[in-house]
Protein backbone atom coordinates (compact mmCIF):
# COMPACT_ATOMS: atom_id res chain seq x y z
CA UNK A 1 0.00 0.00 0.00
CA UNK A 2 1.45 3.38 -1.00
CA UNK A 3 0.52 6.66 0.70
CA UNK A 4 2.59 9.36 -1.00
CA UNK A 5 6.24 8.51 -0.42
CA UNK A 6 5.33 5.98 2.30
CA UNK A 7 5.26 2.39 1.20
CA UNK A 8 3.57 -0.05 3.58
CA UNK A 9 4.09 -3.57 2.27
CA UNK A 10 0.85 -5.35 3.13
CA UNK A 11 0.35 -9.03 2.41
CA UNK A 12 -1.21 -9.54 -1.01
CA UNK A 13 -4.09 -11.61 0.31
CA UNK A 14 -4.90 -9.21 3.17
CA UNK A 15 -8.65 -8.75 3.35
CA UNK A 16 -11.55 -9.27 5.73
CA UNK A 17 -11.75 -12.76 4.28
CA UNK A 18 -8.14 -13.51 5.23
CA UNK A 19 -8.78 -12.18 8.75
CA UNK A 20 -11.79 -14.45 9.19
CA UNK A 21 -10.16 -17.34 7.36
CA UNK A 22 -8.23 -18.77 10.28
CA UNK A 23 -8.08 -22.49 10.85
CA UNK A 24 -11.16 -23.45 12.86
CA UNK A 25 -9.45 -25.58 15.50
CA UNK A 26 -11.03 -25.70 18.98
CA UNK A 27 -8.18 -23.63 20.41
CA UNK A 28 -8.43 -20.97 17.70
CA UNK A 29 -12.19 -20.81 18.12
CA UNK A 30 -11.82 -20.45 21.88
CA UNK A 31 -9.36 -17.57 21.48
CA UNK A 32 -11.60 -15.92 18.86
CA UNK A 33 -14.72 -16.16 21.03
CA UNK A 34 -12.86 -14.93 24.11
CA UNK A 35 -11.42 -11.99 22.16
CA UNK A 36 -14.85 -10.98 20.89
CA UNK A 37 -16.30 -11.37 24.39
CA UNK A 38 -13.54 -9.17 25.83
CA UNK A 39 -14.14 -6.53 23.16
CA UNK A 40 -17.86 -6.54 23.96
CA UNK A 41 -16.96 -6.14 27.64
CA UNK A 42 -14.75 -3.19 26.71
CA UNK A 43 -17.70 -1.47 25.05
CA UNK A 44 -19.98 -2.12 28.04
CA UNK A 45 -17.26 -1.07 30.51
CA UNK A 46 -16.49 2.17 28.66
CA UNK A 47 -20.21 2.97 28.32
CA UNK A 48 -20.67 2.45 32.07
CA UNK A 49 -17.67 4.68 32.78
CA UNK A 50 -18.95 7.42 30.47
CA UNK A 51 -22.29 7.38 32.29
CA UNK A 52 -21.02 7.16 35.86
CA UNK A 53 -17.43 8.39 35.79
CA UNK A 54 -15.14 7.13 38.53
CA UNK A 55 -18.19 6.05 40.54
CA UNK A 56 -18.19 3.00 38.28
CA UNK A 57 -14.83 2.08 39.77
CA UNK A 58 -14.07 0.93 43.29
CA UNK A 59 -11.38 3.56 43.75
CA UNK A 60 -11.62 5.72 46.86
CA UNK A 61 -9.93 8.66 48.51
CA UNK A 62 -7.56 6.26 50.29
CA UNK A 63 -7.07 4.00 47.25
CA UNK A 64 -7.21 6.32 44.24
CA UNK A 65 -5.35 3.97 41.89
CA UNK A 66 -7.06 0.74 40.98
CA UNK A 67 -7.01 -2.12 38.51
CA UNK A 68 -6.81 0.09 35.40
CA UNK A 69 -3.50 1.57 36.52
CA UNK A 70 -2.20 -1.97 37.12
CA UNK A 71 -3.37 -3.09 33.68
CA UNK A 72 -1.84 -0.01 32.04
CA UNK A 73 1.47 -0.89 33.70
CA UNK A 74 1.03 -4.51 32.61
CA UNK A 75 0.69 -3.45 28.96
CA UNK A 76 3.47 -0.89 28.90
CA UNK A 77 5.83 -3.31 30.65
CA UNK A 78 4.93 -5.83 27.95
CA UNK A 79 5.67 -3.21 25.31
CA UNK A 80 9.08 -2.38 26.76
CA UNK A 81 9.80 -6.10 27.05
CA UNK A 82 8.92 -6.70 23.42
CA UNK A 83 11.10 -3.73 22.48
CA UNK A 84 14.09 -5.17 24.38
CA UNK A 85 13.68 -8.62 22.81
CA UNK A 86 13.14 -7.09 19.35
CA UNK A 87 16.27 -4.98 19.76
CA UNK A 88 18.49 -7.99 20.42
CA UNK A 89 18.47 -8.78 16.70
CA UNK A 90 17.98 -5.58 14.75
CA UNK A 91 19.79 -3.16 17.09
CA UNK A 92 22.47 -5.24 18.76
CA UNK A 93 23.05 -7.56 15.82
CA UNK A 94 22.57 -10.96 17.51
CA UNK A 95 21.80 -12.97 14.39
CA UNK A 96 19.89 -15.76 16.18
CA UNK A 97 17.39 -13.19 17.46
CA UNK A 98 16.88 -11.38 14.16
CA UNK A 99 13.98 -13.63 13.21
CA UNK A 100 11.79 -12.34 16.06
CA UNK A 101 12.66 -8.63 15.72
CA UNK A 102 9.85 -7.55 13.41
CA UNK A 103 7.25 -9.58 15.31
CA UNK A 104 8.42 -8.28 18.69
CA UNK A 105 8.50 -4.64 17.56
CA UNK A 106 4.98 -5.05 16.22
CA UNK A 107 4.05 -6.59 19.59
CA UNK A 108 5.51 -3.57 21.37
CA UNK A 109 3.27 -1.28 19.31
CA UNK A 110 0.03 -3.19 19.92
CA UNK A 111 0.66 -3.66 23.64
CA UNK A 112 1.32 0.01 24.25
CA UNK A 113 -1.76 0.93 22.22
CA UNK A 114 -3.80 -1.41 24.43
CA UNK A 115 -2.23 0.26 27.48
CA UNK A 116 -3.17 3.72 26.19
CA UNK A 117 -6.72 2.49 25.47
CA UNK A 118 -7.08 1.38 29.09
CA UNK A 119 -5.48 4.42 30.75
CA UNK A 120 -7.67 6.77 28.68
CA UNK A 121 -10.58 5.64 30.82
CA UNK A 122 -8.71 5.94 34.11
CA UNK A 123 -7.37 9.48 33.62
CA UNK A 124 -10.31 11.76 34.38
CA UNK A 125 -9.56 14.28 31.60
CA UNK A 126 -7.40 12.71 28.86
CA UNK A 127 -7.95 15.60 26.42
CA UNK A 128 -6.93 18.16 29.05
CA UNK A 129 -3.87 15.99 29.64
CA UNK A 130 -2.84 16.23 25.98
CA UNK A 131 -3.24 20.01 26.02
CA UNK A 132 -1.60 20.87 29.33
CA UNK A 133 1.10 18.25 28.98
CA UNK A 134 2.44 20.60 26.30
CA UNK A 135 1.28 24.03 27.53
CA UNK A 136 2.13 23.57 31.19
CA UNK A 137 4.59 20.70 31.60
CA UNK A 138 5.30 19.54 35.15
CA UNK A 139 8.97 18.70 34.75
CA UNK A 140 9.34 17.45 38.33
CA UNK A 141 6.58 14.91 37.74
CA UNK A 142 7.52 11.31 36.91
CA UNK A 143 4.10 10.90 35.29
CA UNK A 144 4.85 13.76 32.89
CA UNK A 145 8.18 12.22 31.87
CA UNK A 146 6.72 8.74 31.65
CA UNK A 147 3.78 9.81 29.49
CA UNK A 148 5.79 12.10 27.24
CA UNK A 149 8.60 9.60 26.74
CA UNK A 150 6.12 6.80 26.01
CA UNK A 151 4.53 8.99 23.34
CA UNK A 152 7.93 9.56 21.70
CA UNK A 153 8.77 5.86 22.15
CA UNK A 154 5.62 4.80 20.31
CA UNK A 155 6.53 7.07 17.40
CA UNK A 156 10.01 5.55 17.19
CA UNK A 157 8.62 2.02 17.39
CA UNK A 158 6.24 2.72 14.51
CA UNK A 159 9.04 4.20 12.39
CA UNK A 160 11.34 1.29 13.25
CA UNK A 161 8.61 -1.18 12.30
CA UNK A 162 8.09 0.67 9.02
CA UNK A 163 11.78 0.34 8.13
CA UNK A 164 11.79 -3.33 9.21
CA UNK A 165 8.83 -3.97 6.90
CA UNK A 166 10.74 -2.34 4.07
CA UNK A 167 13.88 -4.27 4.94
CA UNK A 168 15.83 -1.09 5.53
CA UNK A 169 17.91 -2.51 8.35
CA UNK A 170 20.25 0.44 8.73
CA UNK A 171 17.50 2.96 9.44
CA UNK A 172 15.62 0.38 11.50
CA UNK A 173 18.71 0.03 13.69
CA UNK A 174 19.01 3.80 14.26
CA UNK A 175 15.34 4.27 15.10
CA UNK A 176 15.35 1.02 17.09
CA UNK A 177 18.26 2.14 19.24
CA UNK A 178 16.77 5.57 19.95
CA UNK A 179 13.35 3.98 20.56
CA UNK A 180 14.88 1.46 22.96
CA UNK A 181 16.70 4.16 24.94
CA UNK A 182 13.59 6.35 25.10
CA UNK A 183 11.50 3.29 26.06
CA UNK A 184 13.88 2.34 28.87
CA UNK A 185 13.86 5.95 30.12
CA UNK A 186 10.06 6.02 29.98
CA UNK A 187 9.81 2.70 31.73
CA UNK A 188 12.18 3.54 34.55
CA UNK A 189 10.20 6.77 34.99
CA UNK A 190 7.12 4.63 35.43
CA UNK A 191 9.01 2.91 38.25
CA UNK A 192 9.89 6.39 39.46
CA UNK A 193 6.19 7.24 39.72
CA UNK A 194 6.16 4.82 42.65
CA UNK A 195 9.78 5.27 43.73
CA UNK A 196 9.28 9.00 44.30
CA UNK A 197 6.42 8.47 46.77
CA UNK A 198 8.18 9.47 49.98
CA UNK A 199 4.95 9.01 51.91
CA UNK A 200 4.71 5.34 50.87
CA UNK A 201 7.75 3.75 52.44
CA UNK A 202 7.12 0.32 50.92
CA UNK A 203 7.51 1.73 47.37
CA UNK A 204 9.83 4.65 47.93
CA UNK A 205 13.40 4.32 46.70
CA UNK A 206 15.50 3.01 43.85
CA UNK A 207 13.95 -0.45 43.66
CA UNK A 208 11.05 0.06 41.25
CA UNK A 209 12.84 2.09 38.54
CA UNK A 210 15.41 -0.71 38.14
CA UNK A 211 13.04 -3.62 38.84
CA UNK A 212 10.74 -2.37 36.06
CA UNK A 213 13.48 -2.74 33.46
CA UNK A 214 14.34 -6.25 34.68
CA UNK A 215 10.73 -7.42 34.75
CA UNK A 216 10.14 -5.82 31.33
CA UNK A 217 12.85 -8.04 29.86
CA UNK A 218 11.32 -11.08 31.60
CA UNK A 219 7.84 -10.14 30.33
CA UNK A 220 9.22 -9.68 26.82
CA UNK A 221 10.64 -13.20 26.83
CA UNK A 222 7.43 -14.75 28.20
CA UNK A 223 5.47 -12.99 25.46
CA UNK A 224 8.01 -14.01 22.81
CA UNK A 225 7.42 -17.67 23.70
CA UNK A 226 3.67 -17.16 23.45
CA UNK A 227 3.72 -15.38 20.06
CA UNK A 228 6.23 -17.83 18.60
CA UNK A 229 4.14 -20.76 19.85
CA UNK A 230 1.13 -19.15 18.16
CA UNK A 231 3.10 -18.50 14.97
CA UNK A 232 4.55 -22.00 14.59
CA UNK A 233 1.64 -23.89 16.19
CA UNK A 234 4.16 -25.54 18.51
CA UNK A 235 6.04 -27.18 15.59
CA UNK A 236 9.28 -25.27 15.72
CA UNK A 237 12.00 -25.62 13.11
CA UNK A 238 15.62 -25.87 14.21
CA UNK A 239 16.33 -22.17 13.79
CA UNK A 240 13.34 -21.17 15.88
CA UNK A 241 14.25 -23.78 18.48
CA UNK A 242 17.75 -22.30 18.72
CA UNK A 243 16.20 -18.86 19.24
CA UNK A 244 13.82 -20.08 21.94
CA UNK A 245 16.49 -22.11 23.75
CA UNK A 246 18.64 -18.97 23.84
CA UNK A 247 15.75 -16.94 25.20
CA UNK A 248 14.99 -19.64 27.80
CA UNK A 249 18.56 -19.50 29.08
CA UNK A 250 18.45 -15.71 29.35
CA UNK A 251 15.06 -15.99 31.06
CA UNK A 252 16.38 -18.39 33.70
CA UNK A 253 19.16 -15.98 34.54
CA UNK A 254 16.78 -13.01 34.65
CA UNK A 255 14.30 -14.79 36.93
CA UNK A 256 17.16 -15.79 39.21
CA UNK A 257 18.20 -12.12 39.42
CA UNK A 258 14.58 -11.11 40.04
CA UNK A 259 14.23 -13.63 42.88
CA UNK A 260 17.47 -12.28 44.36
CA UNK A 261 16.15 -8.70 44.09
CA UNK A 262 12.76 -9.59 45.60
CA UNK A 263 14.34 -11.51 48.47
CA UNK A 264 16.50 -8.55 49.43
CA UNK A 265 13.66 -6.12 48.97
CA UNK A 266 11.54 -8.05 51.44
CA UNK A 267 14.42 -8.67 53.86
CA UNK A 268 15.35 -5.00 53.99
CA UNK A 269 11.67 -4.04 54.31
CA UNK A 270 11.08 -6.33 57.29
CA UNK A 271 14.45 -5.92 59.01
CA UNK A 272 14.37 -3.75 62.10
CA UNK A 273 10.57 -3.59 62.15
CA UNK A 274 10.45 -0.04 60.80
CA UNK A 275 6.90 1.31 61.25
CA UNK A 276 4.82 1.54 58.07
CA UNK A 277 7.33 -0.51 56.08
CA UNK A 278 7.86 -3.77 57.95
CA UNK A 279 4.19 -4.36 58.71
CA UNK A 280 3.24 -3.66 55.09
CA UNK A 281 5.90 -6.08 53.83
CA UNK A 282 4.66 -8.77 56.22
CA UNK A 283 1.10 -8.16 55.11
CA UNK A 284 2.17 -8.52 51.47
CA UNK A 285 4.02 -11.75 52.15
CA UNK A 286 0.90 -13.24 53.71
CA UNK A 287 -1.27 -12.42 50.71
CA UNK A 288 -2.19 -15.05 48.12
CA UNK A 289 -1.70 -12.62 45.25
CA UNK A 290 1.95 -12.27 46.20
CA UNK A 291 2.78 -15.86 47.18
CA UNK A 292 0.78 -17.75 44.56
CA UNK A 293 0.57 -15.06 41.89
CA UNK A 294 3.89 -13.26 41.88
CA UNK A 295 6.22 -15.79 43.40
CA UNK A 296 4.81 -19.15 42.33
CA UNK A 297 3.38 -18.32 38.90
CA UNK A 298 5.57 -15.39 37.96
CA UNK A 299 8.88 -16.84 39.05
CA UNK A 300 9.11 -20.28 40.63
CA UNK A 301 7.10 -22.42 38.16
CA UNK A 302 8.75 -21.11 34.96
CA UNK A 303 12.17 -21.07 36.61
CA UNK A 304 11.90 -24.63 37.96
CA UNK A 305 10.53 -26.02 34.70
CA UNK A 306 13.35 -24.46 32.69
CA UNK A 307 15.98 -25.76 35.10
CA UNK A 308 14.55 -29.28 35.28
CA UNK A 309 14.18 -29.61 31.50
CA UNK A 310 17.61 -28.07 30.92
CA UNK A 311 16.28 -25.60 28.33
CA UNK A 312 15.38 -28.38 25.86
CA UNK A 313 11.59 -28.44 26.01
CA UNK A 314 10.64 -25.20 24.26
CA UNK A 315 7.02 -26.31 23.73
CA UNK A 316 6.59 -26.59 27.50
CA UNK A 317 7.99 -23.09 27.92
CA UNK A 318 5.16 -21.67 25.83
CA UNK A 319 2.73 -22.94 28.46
CA UNK A 320 4.90 -21.94 31.41
CA UNK A 321 5.12 -18.50 29.80
CA UNK A 322 1.32 -18.26 29.90
CA UNK A 323 1.53 -19.07 33.62
CA UNK A 324 4.39 -16.59 33.91
CA UNK A 325 2.28 -13.84 32.35
CA UNK A 326 -0.48 -14.45 34.91
CA UNK A 327 2.23 -14.02 37.53
CA UNK A 328 3.41 -10.82 35.83
CA UNK A 329 -0.16 -9.48 36.00
CA UNK A 330 -0.20 -10.11 39.75
CA UNK A 331 3.16 -8.32 40.04
CA UNK A 332 1.58 -5.21 38.52
CA UNK A 333 -1.62 -5.49 40.54
CA UNK A 334 0.28 -6.00 43.79
CA UNK A 335 2.61 -3.13 43.02
CA UNK A 336 -0.31 -0.71 42.73
CA UNK A 337 -2.38 -2.13 45.58
CA UNK A 338 0.48 -2.66 48.03
CA UNK A 339 1.66 0.93 47.58
CA UNK A 340 -1.70 2.10 48.94
CA UNK A 341 -2.20 -0.58 51.60
CA UNK A 342 -1.29 1.52 54.59
CA UNK A 343 -3.77 4.27 55.51
CA UNK A 344 -2.06 7.63 55.81
CA UNK A 345 -4.43 8.81 58.54
CA UNK A 346 -4.20 6.42 61.47
CA UNK A 347 -6.64 8.26 63.68
CA UNK A 348 -10.38 7.86 63.78
CA UNK A 349 -11.85 10.57 61.58
CA UNK A 350 -15.55 9.69 61.75
CA UNK A 351 -17.53 8.95 64.86
CA UNK A 352 -18.35 5.31 65.53
CA UNK A 353 -15.76 4.14 63.02
CA UNK A 354 -12.43 2.69 64.02
CA UNK A 355 -9.39 3.65 61.99
CA UNK A 356 -8.74 0.96 59.36
CA UNK A 357 -5.65 -1.21 59.68
CA UNK A 358 -5.43 -1.71 55.92
CA UNK A 359 -7.03 -0.05 52.95
CA UNK A 360 -9.26 -2.58 51.20
CA UNK A 361 -9.77 -2.69 47.44
CA UNK A 362 -11.30 -5.06 44.96
CA UNK A 363 -11.93 -3.99 41.36
CA UNK A 364 -15.48 -3.30 40.21
CA UNK A 365 -17.13 -5.13 37.29
CA UNK A 366 -16.55 -2.05 35.10
CA UNK A 367 -12.85 -2.00 35.88
CA UNK A 368 -12.58 -5.72 35.13
CA UNK A 369 -14.50 -5.35 31.85
CA UNK A 370 -12.32 -2.48 30.61
CA UNK A 371 -9.18 -4.41 31.61
CA UNK A 372 -10.24 -7.57 29.79
CA UNK A 373 -11.24 -5.33 26.90
CA UNK A 374 -7.67 -4.06 26.75
CA UNK A 375 -6.49 -7.66 26.46
CA UNK A 376 -9.06 -8.33 23.72
CA UNK A 377 -7.92 -5.23 21.86
CA UNK A 378 -4.30 -6.30 22.13
CA UNK A 379 -5.01 -9.82 20.80
CA UNK A 380 -7.19 -8.46 17.96
CA UNK A 381 -4.62 -5.88 16.85
CA UNK A 382 -1.83 -8.44 16.96
CA UNK A 383 -3.86 -11.00 15.01
CA UNK A 384 -4.84 -8.45 12.34
CA UNK A 385 -1.15 -7.50 12.14
CA UNK A 386 -0.14 -11.09 11.47
CA UNK A 387 -2.64 -11.13 8.60
CA UNK A 388 -1.66 -7.73 7.24
CA UNK A 389 2.13 -7.81 7.48
CA UNK A 390 4.83 -10.35 6.90
CA UNK A 391 6.25 -10.52 10.41
CA UNK A 392 8.75 -13.28 9.60
CA UNK A 393 12.38 -12.59 8.89
CA UNK A 394 13.08 -11.85 5.26
CA UNK A 395 16.31 -13.00 3.65
CA UNK B 1 2.16 38.83 49.28
CA UNK B 2 2.03 36.74 52.39
CA UNK B 3 3.09 33.31 53.53
CA UNK B 4 0.02 31.99 55.21
CA UNK B 5 0.16 29.30 57.86
CA UNK B 6 -1.88 28.05 60.77
CA UNK B 7 -1.07 27.23 64.38
CA UNK B 8 -3.29 24.75 66.20
CA UNK B 9 -3.57 24.67 69.95
CA UNK B 10 -4.83 21.13 69.46
CA UNK B 11 -5.14 20.22 73.13
CA UNK B 12 -8.04 22.66 73.34
CA UNK B 13 -9.99 20.75 70.68
CA UNK B 14 -13.25 19.29 71.99
CA UNK B 15 -14.12 17.45 68.75
CA UNK B 16 -17.33 19.40 68.24
CA UNK B 17 -16.67 19.33 64.46
CA UNK B 18 -17.92 22.87 64.00
CA UNK B 19 -14.83 23.49 61.87
CA UNK B 20 -15.76 20.64 59.51
CA UNK B 21 -19.28 22.02 59.14
CA UNK B 22 -18.10 25.62 58.68
CA UNK B 23 -15.61 24.55 56.03
CA UNK B 24 -18.26 22.66 54.07
CA UNK B 25 -20.71 25.55 54.35
CA UNK B 26 -18.28 28.34 53.50
CA UNK B 27 -16.53 26.61 50.63
CA UNK B 28 -19.44 24.62 49.25
CA UNK B 29 -17.73 21.28 49.84
CA UNK B 30 -19.85 18.31 48.78
CA UNK B 31 -21.68 16.32 51.40
CA UNK B 32 -20.47 12.83 52.27
CA UNK B 33 -17.87 11.43 54.63
CA UNK B 34 -15.20 11.06 51.93
CA UNK B 35 -15.56 14.64 50.74
CA UNK B 36 -13.81 16.72 53.34
CA UNK B 37 -11.12 19.37 53.27
CA UNK B 38 -10.55 19.32 56.99
CA UNK B 39 -11.14 16.75 59.69
CA UNK B 40 -10.71 16.02 63.39
CA UNK B 41 -8.69 12.93 64.13
CA UNK B 42 -9.54 11.16 67.37
CA UNK B 43 -7.18 8.88 69.21
CA UNK B 44 -8.78 6.39 71.55
CA UNK B 45 -6.93 6.13 74.87
CA UNK B 46 -4.21 3.48 74.85
CA UNK B 47 -4.09 0.73 77.50
CA UNK B 48 -6.65 -1.38 79.37
CA UNK B 49 -9.03 -0.28 82.11
CA UNK B 50 -8.13 0.86 84.73
CA UNK B 51 -4.64 1.59 83.44
CA UNK B 52 -5.77 3.88 80.63
CA UNK B 53 -3.30 6.37 79.25
CA UNK B 54 -5.51 9.42 79.45
CA UNK B 55 -2.90 11.68 77.84
CA UNK B 56 -3.03 9.59 74.66
CA UNK B 57 -6.74 10.32 74.13
CA UNK B 58 -6.25 13.41 72.04
CA UNK B 59 -8.11 15.11 69.22
CA UNK B 60 -6.01 16.22 66.32
CA UNK B 61 -7.71 18.64 63.94
CA UNK B 62 -6.03 18.60 60.56
CA UNK B 63 -6.19 19.51 56.89
CA UNK B 64 -3.82 20.24 54.01
CA UNK B 65 -0.53 21.28 55.58
CA UNK B 66 0.23 23.77 52.78
CA UNK B 67 3.79 22.45 52.74
CA UNK B 68 6.58 24.71 51.57
CA UNK B 69 7.93 21.67 49.69
CA UNK B 70 4.64 20.02 48.78
CA UNK B 71 4.95 16.53 47.24
CA UNK B 72 1.55 17.02 45.58
CA UNK B 73 2.88 20.05 43.71
CA UNK B 74 6.07 18.28 42.65
CA UNK B 75 4.29 15.25 41.20
CA UNK B 76 1.59 17.13 39.27
CA UNK B 77 2.20 16.53 35.54
CA UNK B 78 0.37 19.67 34.34
CA UNK B 79 1.11 22.20 37.10
CA UNK B 80 -2.55 22.05 38.10
CA UNK B 81 -1.28 22.12 41.68
CA UNK B 82 0.55 25.37 42.28
CA UNK B 83 1.50 27.92 44.92
CA UNK B 84 -0.55 31.08 44.76
CA UNK B 85 0.83 34.54 45.60
CA UNK B 86 0.26 33.85 49.30
CA UNK B 87 2.14 30.53 49.22
CA UNK B 88 -1.11 28.63 49.57
CA UNK B 89 -1.14 25.25 47.76
CA UNK B 90 -4.00 25.44 45.26
CA UNK B 91 -5.50 23.33 42.45
CA UNK B 92 -6.34 24.85 39.06
CA UNK B 93 -9.38 22.79 38.09
CA UNK B 94 -8.94 23.71 34.42
CA UNK B 95 -5.54 22.03 34.31
CA UNK B 96 -6.29 19.03 36.56
CA UNK B 97 -6.43 15.79 34.55
CA UNK B 98 -7.47 13.64 37.53
CA UNK B 99 -4.50 11.28 37.36
CA UNK B 100 -4.74 11.13 41.18
CA UNK B 101 -0.95 11.15 41.57
CA UNK B 102 -1.20 14.02 44.07
CA UNK B 103 -3.66 12.02 46.18
CA UNK B 104 -1.12 9.23 46.39
CA UNK B 105 1.82 11.54 46.98
CA UNK B 106 0.24 13.63 49.74
CA UNK B 107 1.45 12.17 53.06
CA UNK B 108 -1.54 13.66 54.89
CA UNK B 109 -4.49 12.26 52.90
CA UNK B 110 -5.59 15.86 52.42
CA UNK B 111 -7.01 15.54 48.90
CA UNK B 112 -10.22 14.15 47.48
CA UNK B 113 -12.12 14.18 44.20
CA UNK B 114 -14.83 16.79 43.73
CA UNK B 115 -17.50 14.92 41.79
CA UNK B 116 -18.98 18.11 40.34
CA UNK B 117 -15.84 19.12 38.48
CA UNK B 118 -14.20 15.68 38.45
CA UNK B 119 -10.97 17.25 39.65
CA UNK B 120 -8.97 17.02 42.83
CA UNK B 121 -9.95 19.42 45.59
CA UNK B 122 -8.38 20.41 48.91
CA UNK B 123 -8.18 23.10 51.57
CA UNK B 124 -7.42 26.57 50.16
CA UNK B 125 -7.28 28.46 53.46
CA UNK B 126 -10.60 29.93 52.25
CA UNK B 127 -8.72 31.84 49.52
CA UNK B 128 -11.68 31.80 47.13
CA UNK B 129 -14.19 32.83 49.75
CA UNK B 130 -13.28 34.63 52.96
CA UNK B 131 -9.84 35.89 51.95
CA UNK B 132 -11.22 36.99 48.56
CA UNK B 133 -13.79 39.08 50.44
CA UNK B 134 -11.02 40.76 52.40
CA UNK B 135 -11.52 38.88 55.63
CA UNK B 136 -8.49 37.76 57.57
CA UNK B 137 -9.68 34.54 59.12
CA UNK B 138 -10.59 31.12 57.76
CA UNK B 139 -14.02 29.59 58.33
CA UNK B 140 -12.65 26.84 60.57
CA UNK B 141 -10.79 29.36 62.70
CA UNK B 142 -13.71 31.74 62.92
CA UNK B 143 -16.15 29.13 64.14
CA UNK B 144 -13.96 27.28 66.64
CA UNK B 145 -15.48 27.69 70.13
CA UNK B 146 -12.24 26.93 71.96
CA UNK B 147 -9.99 29.03 69.68
CA UNK B 148 -7.81 26.12 68.59
CA UNK B 149 -6.75 27.74 65.32
CA UNK B 150 -4.70 30.83 64.60
CA UNK B 151 -4.31 31.77 60.97
CA UNK B 152 -1.92 34.40 59.68
CA UNK B 153 1.15 35.54 57.80
CA UNK B 154 4.29 33.69 58.84
CA UNK B 155 6.48 36.35 57.22
CA UNK B 156 4.96 39.13 59.31
CA UNK B 157 6.84 39.22 62.63
CA UNK B 158 3.98 41.19 64.20
CA UNK B 159 1.29 38.63 63.31
CA UNK B 160 -0.39 36.61 66.05
CA UNK B 161 0.80 33.34 64.54
CA UNK B 162 4.42 34.51 64.43
CA UNK B 163 4.15 35.54 68.05
CA UNK B 164 2.68 32.15 68.98
CA UNK B 165 5.39 30.23 67.16
CA UNK B 166 8.07 32.34 68.85
CA UNK B 167 6.71 31.77 72.32
CA UNK B 168 5.21 28.29 72.25
CA UNK B 169 6.84 24.95 71.51
CA UNK B 170 5.32 23.30 68.48
CA UNK B 171 5.68 20.39 66.08
CA UNK B 172 4.61 19.52 62.54
CA UNK B 173 3.13 16.30 61.22
CA UNK B 174 5.48 13.89 59.39
CA UNK B 175 8.18 16.54 59.35
CA UNK B 176 10.78 13.82 58.70
CA UNK B 177 9.52 13.69 55.11
CA UNK B 178 10.99 17.13 54.43
CA UNK B 179 7.71 18.65 53.35
CA UNK B 180 8.06 21.72 55.60
CA UNK B 181 4.38 22.00 56.55
CA UNK B 182 2.87 25.38 57.41
CA UNK B 183 0.52 23.85 59.97
CA UNK B 184 2.01 23.94 63.44
CA UNK B 185 0.75 22.04 66.46
CA UNK B 186 1.33 23.92 69.71
CA UNK B 187 2.35 21.87 72.73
Amino acid sequence: MKIGPINIPLKEDFSLKSILGFEKTPMNMLVAVLTLAFLAMFVVGVATYLMHGHHAYNVTREHPWGLLIAVYIFFVVSSTGFCIVGSLGDVFGFKDYMMISKRAIFGSIVTILAGFAVIAFEIGHPVTMLIYNVLSPGLTSAIWWMGTLYGIYLTFMIVEFYFLLNNNMQKARIFGLIGLLVGLAAHSNLGGVFGFLNARTISNGVFYPTYFILTAFITGIYLSFIIMGFRYKMNFDEKTKALLVGLAKIQTLLIAILMFFETWKMLTAVYGGMPNRAEVAEHIMHSGAFMYGEVLMGMLIPFTVMLLTKWRSVTTYVWTSVIGMVGIFFMRYDLVHDTQLKPLQMMKTHEYQLPPSWVEYFPSATEIMISLGGLGLCVLLYYVGTRAFNLDEEH
Amino acid sequence: MARYGMALDYKNCINCKACEVACKEENGVELGAEKHRIWVGANNPDGQWPLLDIASAAFLPSQCQHCDDAPCQEVCPTHATYYDENNVVRVDADKCILCSYCMNACPYDARYVDDRTMTVDKCTFCSDTRLARGETTTACQNTCPTKVRTFGDLDDPESEISELLRTREHFSLKSHLGTNPKLFYLT
